[in-house]
């Protein structure tokens, strides 16, 4: 309270008397209310918003992080001056060379001369006279060529004339070499090569990476282990989930040690559980394999993560372990809102166990239910990191999910476009699955409680 | 419901505690286990003769695991502190404040928590690429901000809502401005919330996996969870290792757990039980 009157005092004009006061009073709670939510509100946009948008972006190119030519997203024809620079003069230099040493002079000057005249017309593009020297003085002085520098665009027309005319002059030094005792054919063949590699085309594709997924076996058979995987897991999770949040919404000693223990499949990390049960998993030393191959439910040990069917069983029922105590923690929490008065008044109206249930338990939970239902399928419905370790999608992508496949072609096979358009597709299967959800819960979830 | 619990419940309560303990436990004494009994049939023991603590002195020695774990924990605790702190003045405006497109605003948070990560990775790869912080500190902080900003707004704004109306409209009256009676009448009173929603926070961004697995690759800038899948021993999987390993990590977070469950609950149920 002191701290209050202080500060009611000190908003008296006569107490500062030499600095206006800032205007605090006059902002208004509306625009408090958007100051205070705006950081929140744009770290989520770049971060989170912004990327997915990229993500649908790059999917329409044909985009490869390890060839030097698709490596990022080109619209127009450009050329690439740190290579070209790199190449051009040192191609011309062993030309001279050949020259000098008496080699097919007459065929080289020509070459030479080709060359020279596509070299003026790259230097007298209006896009590129300027970066030209500048990227030229960098490299005569042996420094790094900054991004900005190296890639200017040019017209298709040049492009096209100087992948022609470089064509024109592979093929001219490859009729010479036959012929002729060169010194450093090896080398000029070489360079003229990396010539190639200086065009940058536009590597804009469409939606060809769509067409290539949906007509794609293996795109549908990851999205059929992805959903198989989660509906028999979220099933099995709610069911269970219910049952053991029925049994234990009592009073009973060592309930907090209860919840306790429940917790801790969910608090560690799915990486680490995952290998946990790897082991327990092993065909030869894995304790729960042999337990299972005794009771019965695989035929032996090792057919757990050997065959297919057996592996989607054992990254279900590990999910199922991971995630019952969320489910149960969820549905518990529900039920203990439900009030114990209407239980009673069943009771007094004859209504048994089950019909008080069905009646009573199964509506008032319902928001419960969906909103556990919504996080789980969402979860599961993306599952990386418990597949990843756990069987890394074999064997025979028998239980590769549609996110294992995206991070595959992203991160194996470095083909960012297509891996783009395979996340796209994930997000589209994910906010289908919110769509129907959020119908399904009306507008619950998002209700405005402060106008209570 | 029922109110008092028979013998046969204790019976089956501890039936389905051990069944879910059994693979932590199970860890714990493979863990303690000599290597040769790693294998073959004396791999199914319960128990072990010769208890030896080799394979946690090989998991710190041989291994860069305390790396890992300072790794963690620098990601985790960055992470926690600095999204909690954007996230409880959206919480603390949406929650309490009048203004309009709140709706909008909550459901643009909720939508973004559903997002799968994997749809975002590719551009964040290639920007932290660019920028140059792959295998860095920043570099796993800046993308968990998609995970951890939702959830820790989602769960703060549920905390804010149950403090009393009336406290902020006395302050008020007694003449504190806006952002006063939010540090000083609504802070202190949060400070719960707050603390609940650091802990998931913590949780999320200790176990986060795929992030750390693709922008994280130098050895020294791995996580725990990164760097425990990625045990490789010269010709086999060295479980031993791997089980003291999982043994490491799981006792802090069992501790962790123990103290703080009733908020851990009490975070993870805010937002879908209607009050």
């Amino acid at each position: 309270m002191n701290d209050l009157e202080t500060s009611r005092q000190s908003e008296i004009p006569q107490t500062k008397p030499s600095k206006p006061k800032k205007p605090k009073r006059q902002l208004s709670e509306r625009t408090i209310g958007y100051l205070l939510v705006s950081p929140a509100l744009i770290l989520i946009f770049a971060i989170a918003i912004w990327p997915v948008l990229q993500s649908f972006y790059f999917s329409l190119f044909d985009l490869r992080l390890n060839d030097p030519t698709k490596s990022s997203v080109n619209l127009n024809y450009s050329i690439d001056l740190d290579r070209y620079l790199s190449n051009y003069p040192f191609l011309i230099g062993g030309i001279e060379s050949e020259i000098r040493n008496g080699n097919a002079v007459d065929e080289l000057e020509e070459v030479k001369e080709k060359l020279q005249t596509l070299n003026q017309q790259i230097q007298t593009d209006p896009g590129a006279a300027e970066k030209y020297e500048a990227v030229n003085e960098k490299l005569n002085n042996f420094e790094r060529v900054p991004d900005h520098l190296k890639l200017v665009e040019i017209e298709q027309q040049t492009s096209q004339n100087y992948l022609e005319t470089i064509k024109g002059i592979q093929k001219d030094l490859d009729a010479l070499r036959g012929q002729n005792e060169f010194k450093n054919i090896d080398k000029i063949v070489g360079l003229s090569n990396g010539l190639d590699d200086a065009i940058i085309k536009p590597n804009f594709i469409g939606f060809e990476h769509y067409q290539n997924n949906l007509t794609d076996k293996r795109m549908w058979k990851a999205l059929a282990n992805t959903v198989t995987f989660t509906v028999i897991s979220v099933f099995i999770e709610l069911v269970i989930g219910l049952a053991i949040a029925l049994l234990i919404n009592k009073a009973f000693f060592g309930r907090g040690l209860i919840r306790a223990s429940i917790l801790i499949p969910w608090a560690i990390p799915t990486a680490v559980s995952a290998l946990m049960w790897r082991y327990l998993y092993d065909g030869q030393n894995g304790i729960i394999a042999k337990i299972f191959a005794e009771v019965g439910l695989v035929d032996e040990m090792s057919s757990l993560l050997t065959t297919s069917t057996g592996a989607m069983f054992s990254v279900i029922f590990t999910d199922v372990w991971k995630t019952i105590p969320y489910m149960a923690l969820l549905i518990l929490a529900g039920l203990q809102t439900i009030p114990k008065s209407l239980y009673e008044a069943a009771a007094i109206d004859g209504a048994n166990k089950w019909k008080q249930f069905i009646t009573i338990t199964l509506p008032l939970l319902k928001t419960s239910i969906l909103v556990a239902l919504l996080f789980r399928t969402l979860d599961a419905f993306r599952v990386f990191d418990l597949i990843f370790v756990l069987t890394g999608g074999g064997p025979a992508n028998s239980t590769e999910t549609i996110s294992i496949l995206a991070y595959t072609v992203m991160f194996s096979q470095t083909n960012f476009g297509e891996g783009s358009a395979l996340s796209v597709i994930v997000f589209i299967c994910v906010a289908i699955i919110s769509a129907i959800f959020i119908k399904l819960l009306g507008s619950e979830l998002i209700k405005d409680g402060s106008a209570k | 419901m029922q109110k008092k619990a028979g013998p046969l419940f204790y019976v089956f309560l501890f039936l389905f505690v051990f069944v879910v303990m059994f693979p932590f436990l199970w860890m714990l004494i493979t863990s303690i286990k000599p290597m040769s009994e790693l294998f073959g049939e004396k791999a199914f023991m319960p128990f072990t003769d010769n208890p030896t603590f080799k394979n946690y002195a090989s998991v710190f020695l041989d291994y860069p695991f305390l790396n890992y774990l300072w790794n963690s924990f620098v990601v985790a605790s960055i992470t926690t502190i600095y999204t909690v702190f954007v996230a409880s003045f959206a919480a603390y405006a949406i929650a309490r404040l009048n203004f309009k497109g709140k709706p909008i605003i909550l459901g643009i948070v909720l939508s973004v928590s559903m997002f799968p990560q994997i749809a975002t990775i590719s551009p964040i790869y290639i920007i932290l690429k660019n920028l140059g912080l792959t295998n860095s500190y920043l570099g796993l902080i800046i993308p968990y901000t998609t995970i951890t900003l939702p959830l820790s707004i989602w769960i703060l704004v549920t905390f804010f809502r149950k403090i009393p109306f009336d406290l902020e409209e006395a302050a008020r009256m007694d003449g504190a401005s806006l952002l006063q009676t939010y540090w000083r009448v609504i802070l202190p009173l949060a400070v719960p919330g707050i603390f609940t929603t650091a802990i998931l926070v913590f949780i999320a961004a200790w176990n986060e996996f795929l992030f750390a697995l693709t922008i994280n690759t130098a050895e020294k800038y791995k996580t725990v969870p990164v760097g425990i899948a990625m045990f490789q021993g010269q010709y086999t999987i060295p479980w031993g290792e791997i089980s003291a390993a999982t043994v490491v990590v799981t006792i802090p977070l069992v501790i962790m757990v123990l103290f703080f469950q009733r908020r851990i609950v009490s975070g993870l149920t805010s937002g879908s039980v209607k009050e």
